[in-house]
């Protein structure tokens, strides 16, 4: 009996864990309604979260009374991860434990604009930080993850065409004069790889290859733990190896790149015969559901980019290719092709044979590589607010 | 998920005057399954007024309405309900002194027995928010205490009980934050990835062509183009709205060229 009742209140806990991480933030009473729990129960258990210190809660008032406002417990500084899709805009709050205390989704237009996205990323930055009950002021840098390569050193775009209006514009600059602190851009890509590297399917590994197979595809490289993007941040844009001398023109000026065919543009045209107009996503979610013209296009997709990822697994010789971005999220049906592709094409190697996986944190990936990549680049504990904090996480570390 | 051929609704050559007022002359609109349209123009264009007839609140004075291809008579806004035709207009029509669950079931309260099955309905409100994957935080809360958004949230909810198959939304982003927006356009995306046919009637040009697949363009209550979002660009669209074009201008012009 106590048994059950011990798993009861464990899944309990578990529960209003849960709520206040995909709220941000919200008040005992809200959470009762949220979970279905009574009121008692969300403050006994909101009291044994607070003594442990998962959760923090501070005086707020709904409707003018006073409530208690309860929020995942946060380390000293914020960061902020923005991936700046094709076709979606993804905001992610970070702190210092890597912990993501709230996150938002805004689809983009097709060909979305320059200002209106960096604009719209700035409000959503704001008003995600209000939702966690916190302010610019605590925030220690923006990380932000573009699907083209970035010059390391000015931040910008370093390839013309790749977006569209994108070009010449120091996006660094733009967000760091609205948000006022520091912003570091980089390909989404190197990002992804970054986050598998240090949470996701590569953790154990110390080179590795990411290649984000989306509606254009890109790999990013991680050499004894490290991230390599290059001289010009063009390293690993798989997406534009010639695969097709006769090709068509892609947007990056050559003719017959790897993305000519595989990417967006190319798996819907396959498909408008047969299937209508689909978007990206339609197809990845017929391949899920079975539809057989979809996983066709994606396996093929699959076998294609195995293609090209084996010559910088020869180049390279990682220990592991981990498979992200949308195209990732059939499994197998992508996975399975592109890892016969790369295994007929590569020196067998006895000693520790090559790994090629899905990858572990999906859509995820790349704003959580952004606030891994603040926290790499920003000193945060120099900037705490409150020495009392700052003392006791020293304890808490000794 | 793939689109049929039958579109699941097909309105050919609606016609509605108010007086000398012309609201929609000879209107065409298709929608299939699993597909959002975007219904823009100007104030007056006639969107909102076809987004009426759609919902059964005002009868077209000529023109075919056609479910999956068999011809149909919305007379009234419980004849669009039986036909599967939910409907947010832009005031929601939502009781703030109420909670969620209450405002979700509005007019159509589950009963065991004699009484209302509050244990019921409470559950099955929850799950239609986690479906929209809504942040509202409780099914409890009066609507009153809600963001404009989570009002949304709630006003698209309720046209899910009944399980329908076309959402007609009018100006749903209408003065929300970016945030809220967000939350909007992704309740957006999942009906359509949930199979129904959406109606979105929007201003908001970068909102319309994230989410929509095809853009209708009304002016003056006439069909003034049609847009493919994954490819058209703002200035035809903005172009079609404004008048600087019509899908006319070719005959025009060649029948200029014939004198």
């Amino acid at each position: 009996m106590s048994g059950s009742q011990s798993a009861l209140r464990e899944a309990n806990r578990g529960l209003i864990i849960e709520t206040v991480h995909r709220h941000g933030g919200l008040t005992q009473v809200e959470l009762a309604g949220a979970t279905g729990l009574s009121t008692a129960t969300v403050s006994t258990i909101v009291k044994e979260l607070l003594a442990a210190g998962v959760v923090d809660t501070r005086n707020t008032t709904r409707s003018g009374r006073r409530a208690q406002m309860v929020t995942i417990a946060r380390r000293v500084g914020l960061a902020v991860g923005i991936h700046i899709g094709v076709r979606q805009l993804r905001v992610a709050l970070g702190d210092a434990t890597r912990e993501v205390l709230a996150e938002q989704t805004l689809p983009l237009p097709h060909e979305h604009r320059m200002d209106t996205s960096l604009d719209r990323a700035a409000l959503l930055v704001t008003e995600l930080l209000e939702r966690v009950g916190s302010s610019v002021d605590e925030v220690v840098g923006v990380g932000i993850a573009l699907p083209a390569p970035v010059d390391a050193a000015t931040g910008m775009i370093s390839v013309r065409g790749m977006m569209s209006g994108w070009d010449e514009i120091h996006i660094g600059h733009v967000l760091s004069k609205r948000l006022g602190c520091p912003v570091f851009v980089d390909n989404d890509a190197n990002l992804g790889a970054l986050a598998e590297s240090v949470r996701g399917a590569a953790r154990f590994f110390r080179d590795s290859v990411f290649v984000r197979a989306s509606y254009g595809t890109g790999a990013g490289i991680v050499l004894g733990s490290q991230v390599h993007v290059g001289f010009a941040g063009t390293a690993g844009e798989i997406g534009h190896v010639q695969v097709d001398p006769d090709g068509q023109m892609c947007r990056c000026g050559s003719r017959g790149c790897r993305d000519t065919v595989v990417g967006a543009a190319a798996l819907t045209g396959a498909l408008r015969e047969t299937h209508g107009t689909l978007t990206l996503r339609d197809i990845v979610q017929g391949a899920i559901d079975g539809d057989p013209g979809c996983a066709r296009v994606i396996a093929e997709a699959g076998s294609s980019i195995g293609v090209v990822v084996a010559g910088l697994v020869i180049a390279l010789n990682p220990q592991v290719v981990v498979v992200g971005g949308e195209l990732a999220e059939t499994g197998e049906v992508l996975v399975a092709p592109l890892r016969e592709a790369i295994r007929q094409r590569v020196l067998p190697n006895q000693i520790a044979p090559l790994e090629v996986v899905a990858a572990e944190l999906g859509e995820g990936a790349e704003v959580i590589g952004a606030l891994e990549s603040v926290f790499r680049s920003t000193d945060f504990v120099a900037r705490s607010a409150d020495p009392l904090v700052m003392a006791r996480d020293g304890e808490a570390d000794d | 998920m793939i689109s049929s051929r039958v579109p699941l609704l097909s309105l050919q050559q609606i016609t509605k005057r108010f007086g000398a007022v012309e609201a929609l002359v000879g209107v065409d609109l298709d929608v299939y399954a699993h597909q959002v349209v975007a219904l823009v123009g100007d104030n007056g264009a006639g969107k909102s007024t076809l987004a009426k007839v759609i919902s059964g609140v005002i009868s077209p004075d000529s023109g075919l309405v056609e479910m999956d291809g068999v011809a149909q008579t919305i007379s009234s806004p419980s004849a669009a309900h039986a036909l599967g035709i939910a409907t947010v207009f832009q005031d929601l029509a939502l009781c703030g002194n109420l909670d969620v669950t209450s405002n979700i079931f509005l007019g159509r309260e589950l009963t065991a027995g004699a009484f209302v099955d509050d244990g019921q309905m409470e559950q099955i409100a929850r799950r239609l928010l986690r479906d929209l994957t809504s942040r509202i935080p409780s099914v409890r809360t009066s609507v009153s205490e809600l963001s404009a958004g989570q009002r949304q949230a709630v006003a698209i909810a309720r046209t899910l009980v009944g399980s329908p198959r076309l959402v007609v939304l009018d100006e749903p982003t209408a003065a929300l934050s970016v945030a809220q927006t967000a939350e909007v356009l992704m309740y957006i995306e999942r009906l359509r990835e949930l199979g129904h046919g959406v109606i979105l009637i929007s201003h908001n040009m970068n909102d319309v062509r994230a989410v929509s697949d095809r853009i209708e363009v009304l002016r003056h209550g006439r069909n003034n183009g049609t847009f493919d979002a994954a490819t058209a660009s703002y200035e035809s669209i903005l172009a079609a709205i404004t008048g600087a074009t019509s899908p006319q201008d070719d005959r025009v012009r060649r029948v200029a060229a014939f004198h």
